[in-house]
Parts: structure tokens; sequence; C-alpha cells
């Protein structure tokens, strides 16, 4: 094989076919040709052996680029593809199941009785209280260890307020004590998880707390050393029974007012109080805690009373009795009532609750039965009432035996429960179980990372065992995105798409159902107006027209279709908006009388005599002659609008007894909906120019695609042009026609500008013309750019755009394989 | 046969068509959808052209009692921006009320600074004189929007006033004027360029310094690197501080001359020369005129940049950012929609698989572009741009780098190796092997592809580019680059379909006469096929440009901002800046029409703005049509 010089040309004609590769072609030497002497002056011509051999650059050009179309060509389609696979990756993590790996285990004295278990924000410093009220500091991140805090209790020196006068004989006894440390013991112990706050009940009957002050301190490096102060109170203030020792206590701190409650065990009698706290602050100093007033409870309740809950807001006392009846107390001021009273088990056989809990936000209470059944019930004002009133919003699956411990999480409406050696996570909003497991050993006390991220136990035999809890999407699930969810503070289950609000303790609402129907709304509204003027005119344009008209007509469809949404949204929003707001009875009248306007015409055209008929009939010039009367018409409708007005949509106004005609006000008392000068029929009406020129050109070449033969045949049979169309030229087409729609649709579906800036983006769910509605898509343009990015939302928000995504694409391939299949069959005929 | 001639009307005259009725219903709709169209146009068209055109100044003298003057006053002038009518009930003869249509107009009357607001109505009833005063002046200032007055006289700096009634007043002033614009584009010049360049030096500084203390740690920093740091910084600063100084110089003259104008309500108005843009008498031009400063104001538009919060000013950053994102995306989109487009017709295997891919393709035109920007946010700013910026943060294990890596390799090693060196074996055994390998060749170019993305994506080698300016995101925040890439996905397929289609209109005897001629494959391609097909590619490309250029919902997610402070192309290296945000003629529109601080103000704007979307997006749709008419005027006079 010659690599030598060849001249250029043969490079270009010399080169081999592909699929035969570097093969020499032809090696027959011998041959020779009879050449023009003009271009080779030369005598006899010696062919080059080499001449049907392709250059070796051309042969490596072509292997090069054949390669490289190929790759890029499927490369590029791998990468169209990754689109969506990366989109699915992106919200995959929303229905990851919580994971919870064990990290440490220490072992403490198995001697100690320890009864509570909190832990710091950060779940690095947590703690534990014995039963005699010290507090056991342990560090988990560095070699502190164990950090004890004793307390000890100050004496009752401070005499009970006047207002407890009931109590006097007790209360001198317990006056009388020394002033220094007392001699009563702590029997009951409780924990405010919401301000790190230990709570202590004597044995003398009087109230008192520790805070756990936790100071992080950050070094050199920017890491982190927790460190915590504990601070009892001063002084401890006494419930309504003195003396008589306190079995539970709870206690609810709203800043001005502080309310805490007990159950007292009053020789064998249960004794039910709570006392109103009022501290004199100053801005420097707290001063000297008082009891403001003492409210005792125990003749409203009946039977042995067992559990008490005090509210963050310090307004609310739940109080549970062993025979599983909850009494609910609302304190207004100085006053308190008992609200409610309610039995959450009453349909089971086992009505006796074995764990009474508030959950993060204090609006609902977890509540577990000695059998292991699980609710969850709110506070939210019923229907027809006015009050906030306790009902039943959730059910979870039961657990093994009565709930033991309970631990609320402080970032979400999650909960721990463990009953035995079972452990599970539940999340209250979805009424989901985020994690069960039955562990090896019996759970004593357990704490749930107030910011949902660490689990720790600790079991019979007092070794801690620490757990690390991933689970960034609790509520992210099909459940609540696409059922009805009870929310709180809701009287109902529903649909709804909220996706912040103004409080920590806020339930991020994901609901698609209001934005699919948003979507369906504006399309459904948007395809009403689009489709009878879009197959009207494709059916005119391919059927009756004069071939010049279409001429014309496609390309203005074409700039119609590629006007940019911004633009059409904007003059939606600012200028036809206002115009049609106070317009709309003219705008039905339009509607009304333009194709009864269109249709007399055409009555009383076939009235004229043949010759002006046949004439008008082949040059296809009727829509010219329309325009004067649509004008006519349109003019007539919009003038008369007013007077239309004014005999049919009158409201009586009811405080002055005039009666006026306005249609937007007309609406609202007519039919119980809103209006809105943003409403559907702009959106629909503006979509419309997206939507129009869409259906319009694909149907007109489905309907053009005929085969001319068919129309021929019908005419020629003596149909009229009319009975041709409807009864041979439209069925045939009618897998393209719907295949026109279907695109349309799918336009329609995914318009975003339009609907961002013509609507007032409320997430409702109902179809009335005159309001607004948002739209995946605009849901997903007004939301992502504020979305924390990696967050339930940012990836609900990217579950959005898949569904918006594979709603169009559905019906855009059904359309696409209509269509295949539509053009296989004109093949046949 | 005439007998049956004179039958034949006869006959028809008494039948009449079945369903012509409906014929004319159709044709209504053809006549609404034009007429939508056309409306449209011209509103668009008309209240773009009237943002221009001056208009006259009136004065509206109202009656003695109306409520509706200003600051008291019952005079009021400016220029009459719309006309509407206003319902109002009123009672009838018989005691029911009638809704009455009152006209009213809408009187712009400017001075935002003395009246609080510029936009007043007016119910024409109560207007009772009407005037058009000759010396009325429409100033455009720098703030609070135009002023409407009558000049009174004119304080230059040093100088006695000169009274507006002084015969060379007029001259003065437009001398004053011309002067004082020239001065602040000398300030423009020191602020933006002179100050921009210390800014940058600084910037670079900076960077060096951070990127040091980084290496070194914040205490160890060569002592020498510092000091050549801190006197450069010094240098920088002195030059800074004599620019600075000149600056303030010159905009204390620009305040210290003033134009006294009376205002149409009465009192006065004293207006620092360096503040007026622009002005004009308005009563005073004729058509002429009045066409030149049409000219004038439509130049300026295009120009210059945007004032008050885009409300006045022009689009010139708009225009730019619009032209930069299209023009890269036309530069993405082309190569790689041929590509698939000559794979797809010219080499793939006809059936059922490119079936489906063509349909997917055809569909994934038909996808939601909110659906792109949702893509384009998630994957090219925050995976693509937080890599390019950082590195990633959790990176594989060296070891199982090293394997992707060496795989990677592998894949590549051997599809090249079986396509290009191979091909000459002549042992069967080994030939049907490498006839093997050549047949899975794309799959492994595919998953070497993919191991490929993924031994870079995890590299642990690399940190980042922009490291040093983290948490500060360069390329892990919205920029054209990532606008214009989202955009060539989403358009891709609009130029696949195009390019296919074109491809399939070459007739197939020019391949084959070319192949007969001896030409290889690709030379066949890209000498017969392409050049005939290029009208066709190149209508796709601008259907791809006209819908990228219009597209405004994905780059809201992605890059597009209200204001700029520099454009994405500019005079320092790399002089191409495709990590920058960028200013978009539709995000203006959606803007100034929904984010404005007073929207009847922008209004005129908006209208304009869209205007030149709407030109811009009508003449590449209809360059398209014309292209590929006459392209299918070609191939319908030269098949074979």
């Amino acid at each position: 094989m010659s690599t030598g010089f060849q001249p250029r040309s043969a490079i270009h004609s010399l080169s081999a076919i592909p699929s035969v590769g570097t093969h020499v072609l032809c090696t027959d030497t011998d041959h020779s040709f009879t050449l023009n002497p003009a271009t080779f002056p030369m005598k006899t011509y010696v062919p080059d052996p080499n001449r049907f051999e392709a250059s070796q650059t051309t042969l490596v050009i072509d292997r090069f680029m054949n390669q490289f179309i190929k790759i890029g060509g499927i490369g590029i389609i791998v990468v169209v593809t990754g689109i969506f696979i990366f989109i699915g990756w992106q919200i995959l993590p929303l229905f990851q199941a919580a994971s919870v790996k064990l990290m440490a285990e220490h072992q403490f004295d198995p001697n100690d009785r320890y009864v509570l278990l909190g832990q710091d924000e950060y779940g690095e410093l947590p703690f534990l209280v014995k039963d005699d009220g010290t507090v056991v500091l342990y560090d988990l991140i560095g070699d502190r260890g164990k950090i004890e805090h004793p307390v000890s209790i100050p004496a009752a020196d401070a005499p009970p307020p006047a207002e407890s006068a009931e109590s006097t004989p007790q209360g001198e006894e317990s006056s009388a004590a020394a002033p220094a440390a007392s001699d009563a013991r702590i029997t009951a112990i409780g924990y405010n998880h919401r301000t790190f706050e230990v709570l202590y009940g004597t044995s003398d009957g009087r109230f008192g707390k520790s805070l756990i002050e936790y100071l992080p301190s950050y070094g050199a490096k920017n890491e982190r050393l927790m460190t915590a102060e504990v601070k009892p109170d001063s002084a401890w203030l006494p419930f309504k029974v003195a003396g008589a020792p306190v079995t539970r206590v709870d206690f609810g701190d709203a800043g001005t007012s502080k309310l805490a409650a007990a159950i007292q065990d009053a020789d064998g009698k249960p004794e039910v109080s709570a006392i109103l706290i009022a501290q004199a602050a100053s801005l420097f100093d707290v001063g000297e805690a008082e009891v403001a007033a003492l409210f005792d409870l125990t003749d409203q309740i009946e039977g042995t009373p067992d559990f008490i809950l005090v509210n963050k807001t310090a307004d609310g006392i739940l109080v549970g009795t062993r025979e599983g009846t909850i009494f609910y107390f609302f304190r207004t001021g100085e006053s308190i009532e008992l609200r409610q009273k309610f039995v959450p088990f009453e349909d089971l056989p086992e009505k006796g609750i074995s764990q009474m809990n508030l959950l993060f936000g204090d609006t609902s209470v977890v509540l577990t039965n000695a059998k292991g059944n699980n609710r969850v019930f709110s506070l939210f004002i019923p229907p027809g009432k006015n009050t906030r009133l306790w009902h039943q919003t959730k059910q979870f699956p039961s657990l093994i035996g009565p709930a033991e411990t309970y631990s609320p999480s402080g970032r979400n409406k999650a909960f721990l429960l463990t009953a035995g050696n079972e452990a599970t996570l539940r999340f209250s909003t979805t009424e989901d179980v985020r994690y069960d497991k039955k562990l090896d050993f019996p759970i004593k006390l357990s704490s749930l990372g107030l910011k949902y991220d660490s689990i720790f136990l600790l079991d019979d035999k007092n070794k801690f065992h620490t757990y690390k809890l991933v689970d960034p999407h609790p509520n992210g699930s099909l459940k609540s995105m696409f059922a009805k969810i009870w929310y709180e503070g809701s009287h109902e289950p529903k649909y709804e798409w909220q996706s912040t609000g103004g409080s920590d303790d806020f339930e991020a609402k994901l609901s698609l159902v209001p934005l699919i129907i948003g979507t369906l709304k504006g399309t459904v509204y948007a395809m009403l107006f689009a489709v009878p003027i879009a197959l009207l005119a494709a059916v005119y344009v391919s059927q009756f027209a004069h071939p010049d008209v279409r001429r014309v007509v496609k390309p203005t469809m074409e700039i119609m279709a590629s006007l940019p949404s911004v633009v059409l949204g904007f003059l939606a929003a600012l200028w036809l908006a206002p115009i049609l707001e106070t317009r709309v009875p003219s705008i039905m009248l339009i509607c009304i009388m333009v194709p009864v306007a269109a249709l007399l015409m055409g009555q009383a055209w076939n009235l004229l005599p043949p010759r002006i008929r046949i004439w008008m009939q082949q040059g296809g010039h009727e829509w010219w002659f329309f325009l004067p009367v649509f004008f006519l018409v349109a003019w007539l409708g919009w003038t008369l609008g007013p007077v239309f007005e004014q005999n049919f949509f009158v409201v009586t106004e009811p405080d002055t007894g005039l009666r006026i005609a306005d249609f937007r006000r007309w609406w609202p008392l007519a039919t119980g909906t809103d209006f809105q000068q943003r409403n559907s029929l702009v959106v629909g009406f503006v979509m419309g120019f997206a939507v129009i020129p869409i259906i319009f050109t694909i149907t007109e070449d489905a309907l053009s695609n005929v085969p001319g033969a068919l129309r021929s045949g019908s005419l020629a049979l003596g149909a009229s042009r009319w009975q041709t169309a409807m009864r041979i030229v439209l069925p045939t087409a009618s897998a393209g026609i719907f295949s026109a729609l279907m695109i349309g649709l799918g336009r329609a579906v995914g318009e975003t500008m339009i609907v961002v800036m013509a609507t007032g983006n409320t997430p409702i769910m109902e179809w009335n013309i005159f309001s607004g509605m948002r739209t995946l898509s605009a849901n997903i343009a007004v939301e992502l750019p504020e979305a924390a990015v990696g967050g339930t939302l940012y990836r609900a928000l990217f579950f959005g755009a898949m569904v918006l995504f594979l709603m169009t694409f559905l019906v855009n391939t059904l359309a696409e394989v209509l269509r295949q299949h539509l053009r296989e069959k004109y093949k046949m005929v | 046969m005439l007998q049956q001639k004179e039958k034949l009307p006869q006959k028809l005259a008494n039948e009449r068509a079945s369903g012509e009725p409906w014929v004319w219903l159709t044709g209504m709709g053809l006549t609404v959808g034009l007429l939508m169209v056309f409306a449209l146009l011209a509103v668009i068209l008309y209240n773009g052209v009237m943002a221009f055109w001056p208009k006259p100044v009136v004065y509206v003298q109202l009656e003695p009692n109306s409520e509706q003057g200003i600051l008291g006053s019952n005079t009021m002038g400016g220029e009459i921006t719309e006309q509407r009518s206003r319902r109002v009930q009123r009672p009838g003869p018989d005691g029911d009320p009638v809704i009455v249509l009152l006209p009213e107009w809408q009187l712009h009357v400017g001075n935002k600074d003395k009246y609080g607001f510029a936009f007043k109505y007016i119910d024409l009833d109560d207007r009772q004189v009407k005037t058009y005063p000759e010396n009325a002046l429409k100033i455009e200032r720098l703030e609070y929007g135009p002023a409407f007055g009558e000049p009174v006289s004119l304080n230059l700096d040093g100088q006695p006033p000169l009274p507006a009634t002084a015969p060379n007043f007029r001259e003065a002033f437009a001398k004053a004027v011309k002067e004082f614009n020239e001065r602040r584009a000398r300030i423009r010049q020191i602020e933006k360029f002179e100050i921009g360049d210390i800014n940058y030096e600084m910037d670079k500084l900076r960077l060096r310094d951070r990127r040091l203390t980084r290496q070194f740690g914040p205490d160890n920093v060569p002592s020498r690197e510092r000091e050549a740091i801190d006197t450069a910084q010094a240098k920088l600063q002195d030059k800074y501080q004599v620019l600075a100084t000149e600056a303030q110089n010159l905009r204390a003259q620009q305040q210290a001359s003033k134009l006294v104008i009376s205002l149409p309500t009465g009192g006065e108005n004293i207006i620092a020369i360096g503040d007026i843009v622009h002005y004009y008498f308005p009563n005073q031009m004729s058509f002429i005129d009045r066409l030149a400063q049409f000219t004038h104001a439509v130049f300026a538009f295009i120009v210059d940049e945007p004032r008050e919060a885009n409300m006045e000013g022009g689009i010139f950053p708009a225009i730019f950012g619009t032209a930069a994102m299209t023009l890269l995306l036309s530069i993405i989109v082309t190569p790689f929609g041929v590509l698939a487009a000559i794979y797809l017709r010219e080499y793939a295997t006809q059936g059922p698989f490119v079936r489906a891919v063509r349909i997917a393709i055809n569909n994934l035109a038909g996808v939601p572009s909110i659906v792109f920007g949702v893509f384009g946010l998630g994957f090219f700013v925050y995976m693509v741009g937080g890599f390019i910026d950082g590195g990633n943060p959790t990176p594989m294990p060296a070891m199982g780098w090293w394997i992707t890596a060496l795989a990677t390799l592998a894949c590549f090693s051997l599809a090249i190796a079986a396509n290009f060196f191979f091909g000459q074996t002549n042992s069967p055994d080994t030939a049907a092997l490498v006839k093997k390998i050549q047949q899975i060749s794309p799959v492994l170019y595919v998953v070497g592809g993919c191991l490929l993305a993924v031994a870079i994506f995890t590299c642990p080698y690399f940190s980042g580019l922009h490291q040093d300016r983290l948490p500060t995101p360069t390329f892990g925040t919205g920029g054209i680059l990532w606008c214009a890439l989202t955009l060539a996905l989403m358009t891709v397929p609009v130029v696949i379909v195009a390019t296919e289609e074109s491809l399939a209109a070459v007739p197939r005897g020019s391949r084959e006469g070319s192949l007969a001629c001896g030409a290889s494959k690709w030379q066949t391609i890209q000498r017969i096929v392409l050049p005939a097909s290029a009208p066709g590619i190149l209508t796709g490309l601008i259907l791809a440009m006209a819908r990228g250029a219009g597209e405004v919902a994905p780059l809201m997610l992605i890059g597009v901002v209200k204001l700029a402070p520099s454009l994405p192309i500019d005079n320092y290296f790399p002089f191409v800046h495709l990590d920058r945000k960028f200013m978009h003629l539709g995000f203006h529109i959606f803007d100034l029409g929904f984010q404005s601080p007073d929207s009847e103000a922008a209004k005129p704007m908006v209208f304009a703005t869209t205007l030149f979307l709407i030109i811009l997006v009508v003449v590449l749709n209809l360059t398209a049509i014309i292209v590929r008419e006459r392209l299918r005027r070609k191939f319908a006079t030269g098949a074979f």
C-alpha cells in the first residue's frame, strides 16, 4: 500500500465504499485508457497502480465521523432521557423510610434509678434525672463523663397565698418548718421539653423546677463545646393540699403567665389542683415567683386522675383518669372552666390510658391505651361551635403493649413511643409509622432528638444506647401528596397546599391535588374557548376556503403560536382583565350573538339567487363577508351588555335597599362563589391564543391530508360540501383531530407565565370560572426559587414537575401514536 | 342541451344545499381566530409606539368646586394617557338605578417629587377649560419621572438668573443641558470604568490573599507575599481616592445650577440641571419635530440603561442579555441537534427503536418549559455548578475512583480499538470477535460515557475552581451559561425534527450518485446531504432561537435577574463571563408589569419592551417560514 504522494483529485474520486473498507477494489494494472490529449499530453499513460485505493486520511476521517456521529447521536438521546432520570433521582429521597443506626452504647451504674431522660438541641450532652431529683449530665462527645447536679429542696418558708384559705391548716404546718433545707423528698418528676426545665413535685405538696441552661461555646477551629448549668428555682410553690405528696406534675410557660398543675395523693384521695404563677419581671431581673391564683379541680373530676398535662400557652389543662376519661380545663384570666370531657378509647374494650402526652405545638395529644392502641386527638373548632375542642384525628397501628415512654420531636409532628422492647417512631401528620423495631432489651427511658436527628434509649440494666436518626422527609409520601390529610386545627381531612407558615410548629401541607385540579381547571377553560374556534377555522380553511387563504393563514397562525407566553400573560393581567371585569355580560352576549349571527347569515345567504351563491362558493371568501357582520355584532353585544346586566343581574343592597345592577356582585350572591378580577375566564381566553394555533395547524394538516378522491367521490354523488366535510372528511381525519386536541391540551397543561401573571395563584379546589387557581407549573415558578435545596418542599416541587412531565408526556405520546397510525391508514387509501 | 341549461338554475333555485349555515359558522371560526391575532398585534403595536410618541401637554382648568384638584389648585397639566369609561349608578326615571358610563381621562401629571403621585384620573364632566400653553415643557429627569411645567428662569452657577422671557434663554438652556449631559457621561466613565478597574484589581488581590491563607494557614502566609498584597492594595486605595474625589467634585457641579419651572398647579419647582436627561417643548412641535423626538426616544430606549427600578431609561442590558443568551443557546444547540438528526436519519437502522426515539423526541418538544427549568436548577446550578465551584464534598475513596477511571478507559479504548485498529485482522476467529465488539461499541461508548461522568463527579483530587470565593457561589448559582444550556436542551427537539425533515427531503438519488462516484459515507453527508439540507437546519435553528428568546419561566429559576450590575461580556479577562446573571426582555416585561413600585408609570415601558420582544420573535419566525417555503419550492422542482 502506497502512502506516498497522490494527486489531490485521487483522494476525492477514489474513496472506497465504506463497507469494503481498505481493501483494494481493483489491482488490474494492465488496463489502460484512451485519454484526452489536452489534459494529459503524454503519449501513453501508465495508470497509478494504487488509483483505486482510498487515501488513509479519508478512511480515518470517515471512520471517525461514523463513530462520532453514532456516539453523539446516541449520547444526546441518552442525555435527553437523563433529564427525567435526574428528576426522578431528586424525588426518590421523599419516599425513603427513616434510617436508625446504633452509634454507641454506654454502661451506667445499674443501681442508679433514673426516671427521666432528656437532651440538648444537638444531642451532645444528654441528661438523666435520678428519682431523688439529681440531674446527671453525660458528655457524649468529649471525655467529661458524668456531671452530677443534686437538687436541694428549699424550705417552705413562704406562707400560702390568701386565696387558698381553705388549705390553711396544712399551710401553717409547713410554714413552721425550718427556713434552711427542707426534709421533703422529691415524689414526682416531670419535664418541660419546650424550655429544658425539669419539674419537681415534693412530698410536702410543693412544686419546683430546675432549668438546664445549655450554653454552646465555639473553639478556635469552630468546633462546638456544649456546657450546661443547672439552675433550680429559689422558691418552691405549694399546691392545694400542703403536705400531700405530689404524684404527677406538669407546667406550661407562656411568658407572662405560667401554669403548673399537679395530682396529689392526700391520704389515698387524689387531689387535682393548679397554680397560676406570677413573676414580676423587670428589664434586668426576674422577680420572685408567686402564686397568683390557685384552682381546685378535684370536684369536677370523676374517677381517679392519673395523668395531667399543661399546654405551652398556659391556658389548657388535660387530666386523664384511670377509667379512661379525659377532662379538658380551659383557663381565661384567673378563672378556669371544664370545657370538655371525652373518652378517647370509648369504642374499645380497653379504655384505660397508658400514655398521654402533647405533641410539638401542643394542639394535639398522643394517647395510648393499656392494649397499645395509639390515637391522636387534636384541638379544632367543630362546625357549628365556637370553641376549640378535642376530637380524634389520627389512628395508628397498635403497639405490642401499653406505651411506657413517650418523646416528641422539637421540629415536626413526629413522636417516639416505646412499649417493652418495641420502639416506634410515628409521624402524626400523615399517620405514618416511620420506624418500628423490637430491640433486644426492654426500654426504660427514651428521648427523641430535638432536631429529629437522634434517638437515645436507656434499658433496664442502665445501659445507654445512642442512635443516629436520618429521616429528612417524614411528610414526603404519596399519601401526603395525594390523599386527604387531617391537619391540626382543621375540622375535617382535606387536600391542601400550603408550604410555609408563620410559626415553628407549622405543618407543611403538600397536597398536589389542588394544584392538579387547578391545572385541569385552567386547561378545561382554555380548551372550552380554543377548541371550537380552532376546529371551525381548520375545517373552513381546509374544506371551504380559497387555497390562497391557506397560504396566508397558516404562517399567521404559526406566528401566533410563537408569541412568548409572558407577553400573553402581561396582556391578560394588565390589559384584558380590567376590561373584562366590568364587561362580563357584554362578553356573554357576544359569545352567543356571534355564532347565531353566522348561522343566520348562512341561512340568509342560502336564499340568494344561485348565480351569486355559486360565485362565492367557488371563491371560498365567506369569511371576508362575515367580517363586517362580526364587527357589527360584536359592537352590538358590547353596548347591549350593560342593558342586559340591568335586566338580569340585579342585586338588592342589604344596607340601603337599593337595587344595583352589577354582575360582579350578582355572581357571588347567585352562586355563593367568588368573583375575582384575575379569573379563569381571562386565563382561558388568553391561553386560547397559545392553544388555538397548535390545534388549528395539526387539525388542518389532518383534514388536508384526507385523500382528494374521497372528497371528489362524495361530491360527485351529490353530497353538499358540508355533508362531504362532516360525513367523509371529518371521520377519516378523526384520529388526527384527536391528536391535535391532545397536543393542544399538553400545551395548556404546561403553560406557566400566563397562569402566574393572570391568576391570583391561590391553591383552591373549585371550578368557578370567576375565580383563579394555582397550577402545577405556576406553583413551581412561584415556590422553587425560595425552597431550600434538598428540603422536603424542594423535592415535592420536583415531584410536581415530574407529575407535570408525565401528564404531558402521556398525552403527547398518545397523540403521536395516533398520528402515526393515521398516516399508515392514509397510505392504504 | 339548451333546455337542460335553462332548467338547471331553476332546479337549484328551489333546492338549497344542505348545511350552508354551518359552513358560515366555520367561516366565523376563521374570522375570530385571525382577528384575535391581529387585534393582539395591533394592541401591542399601538401601545408600544404611543409610548414613544410625544403627546401634547394639556392644562386643564376644573370646575371651581371640583374635588379632583391637586394641592388645592383647580388647574393641572400633563399628558393624556388614557381615556376610559367609569361605571356610575344613577337613579333612573322609575327609581331603579341606571348604569351610566362616565368618560374620564387618565392624566400623567408628572412632578412626582411635588405631588407624591404621577397619575390622576379626572372626570370629563369636571373639566372646564383646556389649553395647550406654548411654553409647556416636558423634562425627563434622573429621578421622580418627568416634570411638566413652564420655564421661569435658568440659574447657572455663578451667573445671574436668566429669565425665560430672555431671547437667548432657549439657546442657553440647550447649551447648559448639553454640557451637563457630557459631564454626567464623564462621571459615569469614572465610576463605572475607572473605579471599576480598581475594584477588579482589588478583587483579584483579595482572592490571592484568600488562596494564600488557605494554603499556609491564616498566620503563616509568607511575609513577602503579604507585603506585596498590602502595598498593591494601598496603591489602589490611593488611586481610588483620587478618582472618587474627582467624581464627587463633578457631582457637586451637576447640582449647582438650577432650572426654575412653574408648575401647572401653581408654585415653582427647582430642578438641578444635572438631573435633566432630556427636554422638549411638546406644544410647539411640528410633525417633523415629533418624528425626530420619536426617533430619539426609540434610540435612547434601545441604547440606554434602565433607571428608577427599570421604569425609566432604556432596555439595553435586557436586549444584550437576550441576544447573548440566544446566541449561546444556538451555538450549543446546533451541533447537538444536527448530530442527533444525522444519526437518526443516516446511521440508525430504521426500526421500532428509532421510531420510539423519534416519538420521544417529538414529545420532548411538548414537555412544559418549567420542567426543564426545574432540571436546570437541580442539575446544572446546584450539582454541576456546585461541583465546579468547590468540588464534590463527598468524593469516592481513592481506590474506588481509580477502578472507575480504569474501567472508563477500558471501555473507551476497547471500542476505539475495535473500530479503528483491529479492522485489518486476517484471522477469521478474531474477525468474528472484532465484529462483535464493533457491534456492541455504541453500548461500550454509552457505558464509558456514564462511567466518565461518574469518575469526573466523584474525583477526590479536584476541589473546585472557585474555592477561594466560597461560600459565595460562582457557578453554583444561576447564570447565563446554565440558562443557555437548559434552553438548548429544551429546544434541541425543534432542531432535531427540522433537521431530520430536511435530511429526509434530500433525494435518495443524490446520495446514491455520490456513493457510486466513490465518495465515503461521511463525504456524502458532508458534501452532498448537509449542504442540501442547510436551509432546513437553519429553519430549525431559527425556530429554536425564537422559542428560546421568548421563554421566561425556566429562566426565572436559573439566572435571570431584575437588574444585572454588569453585562455578561466586558473588557475584563476572560471577557465572556458565563457565570454572570443577566437581564432578559421577557423577564423585564414580567418584572415591570408585576413587581414595579408604580405599575401605571411602568405601563408604557412594558408595552415598549413587549413590542421589541414581539418584533424579535416575529422576525425570527417569519425568516424561518420564508426559508422553509423557499426550501419546499426548491425540492418541489429539483427532485429527481
